[in-house]
């Protein structure tokens, strides 16, 4: 089952690189086309975050975790670097569920 | 001519593209890393960055795969997610046109959101070879690769990962790339959007579809908005 999923998914995601090299498709899509493919990966990263953030393990947060996420987005934003993000990340996590 | 040509669009790729592969070796170990605490064997995870190759993708797949997904979900999440190479392959089109077919189906595999962007910006600058790419994007091919089998060897090595918050690593991964994607005010509205959707449908206990169903619906603000 595994190894169907990533094969498939192996699959899915070359159709999606090669066929603009393979096919002559529209070069320009509609506008509205375009933002909504835009704004995909922001919206399904985003929403495996919620998950994470509001209900780590299924169950509602203590708070740890939000804390930390709004950690996180201070310190990418500030410092412009995924690795700080990261270790400020896992360093208030680990601190705050002592807490 | 032609060969110094090459040569220099080879250099300046590495020259250009260090601070991306840097980061391309950061989150292909935490892949690495976060993928083997998951639960997943090492010649799955190792395979993973073998055949998909889209970062993004793949901690996707680890997060629903660790949820007990179905692989037709986890497919059809992935190919919602890697739409946008449409976009990218075709905006790349006319500059690989000079290429045969084969030499074109073999490029497209290397396409990943970081080489689109440098090479594109080659181009704008006035580079002609596509050296550039090739250069760039099977760099960033082997890099992922090797940090991924260092992070799986990693993982292997670190015992309960909630005890030391590497868990969160992930999570404070994709807010990293979210935070760094957005580029308008909609951006934000979407993210924050599909959170709460996606915090919701998980909350009420529908976790597998929560990243599908989310993901599907928030980039409709990107539509309607005006900038």
């Amino acid at each position: 089952m595994i190894w169907f999923a990533i094969v498939g998914s192996a699959v899915a995601t070359y159709l999606t690189r090669s066929l603009p090299f393979a096919l002559a498709l529209r070069p320009r899509p509609p506008a509205a086309a375009s933002r909504y493919f835009e704004a995909l990966p922001v919206a399904i990263i985003a929403a495996l975050v919620g998950p994470a953030v509001i209900a780590p393990g299924g169950t509602l947060t203590h708070g740890a975790e939000p804390l930390a996420a709004t950690l996180v987005v201070a310190t990418v934003v500030w410092r412009r670097s995924l690795l700080a993000g990261v270790i400020v990340g896992v360093a208030a996590v680990a601190l705050l569920r002592l807490v | 001519m032609e060969r110094t040509g090459r040569g220099e669009a080879a250099r300046l790729a590495i020259g250009e593209g260090w601070p991306v592969m840097g980061t391309t070796i950061v989150v292909g170990t935490t892949f690495g890393v976060v993928a083997r605490q998951a639960g997943l064997e090492p010649i799955e995870i190792a395979a993973m960055s073998l055949l998909v190759f889209a970062g993004a993708a793949e901690f996707v797949m680890v997060r629903l795969f660790a949820e007990g997904a179905a692989a037709p979900l986890v497919i059809a999440t992935v190919l919602f997610l890697n739409l946008r190479h449409l976009l990218m392959a075709t905006s790349l089109r006319q500059h690989f046109m000079r290429l045969t077919l084969t030499q074109r189906l073999a490029a497209a595999f290397f396409l990943t959101d970081e080489s689109f962007a440098m090479t594109t910006s080659h181009f704008r600058r006035g580079g002609r070879t596509l050296t550039y790419y090739v250069t760039f994007a099977v760099a960033l091919f082997i890099l992922w690769n090797l940090a991924t089998l260092a992070g799986i060897a990693l993982g292997n090595t670190i015992g309960e990962p909630r005890r030391f918050g590497i868990d969160f690593a992930i999570t404070a991964t994709f807010i990293g790339i979210v935070v760094l994607a957005v580029r308008r005010p909609a951006d934000v509205a979407v993210a924050v959007v599909a959170a709460a959707i996606a915090g919701a449908l998980a909350l009420a206990g529908a976790s597998t579809i929560a990243v599908i169903t989310a993901g599907a619906l928030a980039p409709a603000i990107a539509v309607f908005a005006r900038k």
